[in-house]
């Protein structure tokens, strides 16, 4: 009963956040694609809590949810000119994109069918911070490095992007 | 915690450059406000500085044949990575040097792109190195964000705008692909680590399954290399970026590309069987995948490269022509390829790093790209003209230049593994390369200008950037028995593990 009641949570979250992935995608007002984002993003922390990773479901709704949607809602509202722009997301090539699509989705289909992944019972979940924290600083201390270059020169890259031009060069 | 202190004795190139990027930005903070002449004098001479150290450091540790693994088995510190870190340093210094003479970059704030070129080396050496699936992933993305910055660089330009968006848009496509192939590699595997992949591949056979996964994984690699059918982005990237940029993006990148396509189809998918070679695991077929994506990128690179009238396109087309030679090299399955890809690179990073060089410095007095700019070149500057000639002759593979070493090595490796039908293939493509390249001499030497034309005049530093690429094409036949060292440190390629 319990089993059926988590297949049951699990199935209405996937919908939920297919459904608003595809809102995302087609709809016309900014705004209302943001908060489907909103929708998306915290259905994907429910998916991570079923796979016990308790850490990540909460940097998922801390960083995703309460980070960056709320600051691009905030860019959103405060322009006036993106809350009454009409998005132009109509379709072309609509017949080889689908085609495409539902070729992918079929190999997809048929490789999680037919390769053997080794699942194992994970047992019961426990916390997982205090195993991430020592990875991050041990075996994986040089990608945890990198990734700050990474973030550093993204950072630069902005503010160069953001910078009015000719202030530069005076 | 020892480890990653030990390591970082095999890590000095890296070190350095980091050093230098943290000082630039420092410096650049500094002299916000001096005279922009100033300002770019001393970010310039830094970065100079630290890509020297970086080059200097990385020759001693060519030295060091023994391979290690670095910092728990993320990066392989072999004869792979020692062939590869000389020539990204080398690669960045030409470009720095032709970033100061580029007239595209004059009167522009250089702080943050000089920044992004010491990270950017840095990156490349990760990518060269990468024998674990996250830093694979982390260091291709590093480099792609700082080259999407770089290409984007000249704000107040159309042209590079729109072609740092197509970047970023066909980059985010492909990195998506790859990094859904090394999810499902991972799920497959049940690991990160390169031979961990190779040992789980070895007990079962994944079959169609697998060569999906790896046709995803070829598509991020194939992006970085512009290989056909992912190279859509890379004529009117090249175009669009400050041409420095698109010489940097023509050869760093790709080789780093060909270092992972390397680590991770050889070290990845295959097990060694004696002698130097290989054999694949797992089940697929990707030596017949990559066979493909070699004879796609050749001609493909080349007949299109026949259409084209402005040369900064026709440049880009070459490079996808020269990735799929190199790609020949790949199939080879054998430390044989190897060598030839690595050699290849040396070379072509002088050729090609050469043609963008005289691209430049026309540039400067014609203030066009186009190939019909170029008519009566050969009365107003000689020199120009016999230095793009031998430029050009070495891309093409004409015997007393350096490229027809690099072709050799090839066409070497690819005929002694019995692949006959792609040597011919690719001889017929290097025949219709021919055409374009002297399609832009007959330009430079037969057709006269119309209108005034003045003599051109260099500076010095013009004249020593042209004998520093000019001489490595001349003499390159005088490397022969040093780039057979080459095979010696591809050998300890296969060691670890």
């Amino acid at each position: 009963m319990e089993s059926m009641a988590s297949a049951a949570i699990f199935y209405g979250v996937a919908a939920l956040v297919l459904g608003s992935a595809l809102y995302v995608v087609v709809g016309k007002n900014l705004v209302h694609s943001a908060f489907a984002l909103v929708a998306a993003f915290f259905g994907v922390a429910v998916f991570y809590v079923y796979l016990g990773a308790d850490f990540l479901a909460g940097a998922q709704v801390l960083i995703y949810v309460g980070g960056i949607l709320t600051l691009l809602l905030f860019g959103v509202m405060l322009t006036n000119q993106i809350y009454n722009l009409n998005l132009r997301s109509g379709a072309i090539q609509v017949v080889p994109g689908a085609l495409s699509a539902g070729l992918v989705f079929a190999l997809l289909v048929w490789i999680i069918q037919s390769v053997d992944w080794g699942a194992m019972d994970a047992g019961d979940p426990g916390p997982t911070s205090e195993s991430i924290g020592r990875l991050l600083v041990g075996d994986y201390l040089l990608p945890f490095e990198i990734a700050s270059v990474l973030l550093l020169i993204a950072l630069m890259g902005a503010a160069m992007l953001v910078r009015r031009r000719g202030s530069g060069s005076s | 915690m020892s480890d990653a202190v030990q390591s970082l004795s095999r890590f000095l190139p890296e070190l350095i450059l980091m050093g230098a990027l943290a000082v630039v930005i420092v410096a650049d903070l500094l002299t916000q406000r001096r005279p922009l002449k100033n300002n770019t004098d001393l970010l310039n001479g830094i970065t100079l500085v630290g890509l020297f150290g970086a080059l200097v450091t990385s020759w001693q540790a060519l030295g060091a044949v023994e391979a290690q693994s670095l910092f728990a088995s993320m990066l392989a510190d072999d004869g792979l990575l020692g062939v590869f870190r000389p020539i990204f340093c080398l690669t960045s210094i030409v470009v720095l040097l032709l970033s100061m003479r580029s007239k595209e970059l004059e009167g522009v704030r250089l702080g943050e792109m000089l920044a992004l070129l010491l990270t950017v080396t840095a990156a490349l050496m990760w990518m060269a190195g990468s024998v674990n699936l996250v830093m694979i992933y982390l260091s291709l993305e590093t480099v792609s964000v700082a080259s999407y910055i770089m290409v984007g660089y000249l704000s107040s330009d159309r042209l590079s705008n729109e072609a740092s968006l197509k970047y970023i848009l066909f980059g985010a496509v492909s990195t998506g692909a790859m990094l859904f192939g090394l999810s499902l590699l991972y799920g497959m595997t049940g690991t990160l680590d390169l031979y961990g992949v190779r040992a789980a591949l070895a007990e079962g056979a994944f079959g169609p399954g697998l060569l999906f996964v790896l046709i995803l994984i070829a598509a991020g690699i194939g992006f970085k290399i512009a290989a056909a059918p992912f190279h859509f982005w890379c004529p009117d990237v090249y175009t669009g970026a400050p041409t420095p940029v698109t010489a940097f993006l023509s050869v760093g990148p790709k080789a780093a590309g060909f270092a992972i396509l390397i680590r991770f189809f050889y070290l990845g998918l295959a097990e060694p069987a004696g002698g130097g070679a290989i054999v694949p695991v797992g089940g697929a077929d990707w030596q017949m995948l990559l066979m493909m994506l070699a004879v796609i990128t050749m001609t493909l690179g080349n007949v299109a490269a026949l259409l084209q009238t402005n040369v900064k396109r026709l440049l880009a087309y070459s490079s996808i022509a020269h990735a799929g030679t190199m790609l020949m090299a790949a199939c080879v399955l054998s430390v044989d390829g190897v060598q030839a890809i690595a050699a290849y690179l040396a070379i072509y990073l002088f050729m090609n790093l050469g043609a963008f060089a005289v691209v430049i410095l026309a540039h400067r007095v014609t203030g066009s790209f186009e190939i019909d700019s170029y008519a009566g070149f050969w009365k107003r500057s000689p020199l120009l003209t016999v230095a793009m000639g031998i430029f050009l002759f070495s891309l093409m593979g004409i015997p007393p230049f350096a490229g027809f070493l690099a072709k050799w090595y090839v066409f070497a490796a690819v005929i002694n593994a019995g692949l006959g039908w792609l040597a011919v293939i690719g001889v017929l493509n290097a025949a219709v390369a021919a055409f374009y390249y002297v399609k832009i001499l007959r330009v430079m030497v037969i057709d006269q200008e119309t209108g005034p034309t003045p003599a051109l005049a260099f500076s010095r530093l013009d004249l020593g950037l042209l004998v520093l690429l000019v001489v490595p094409n001349v003499l390159g036949l005088l490397f022969w028995g040093s780039l057979d060292r080459v095979t010696e440190y591809s050998q300890t390629l296969l060691d670890l593990g």
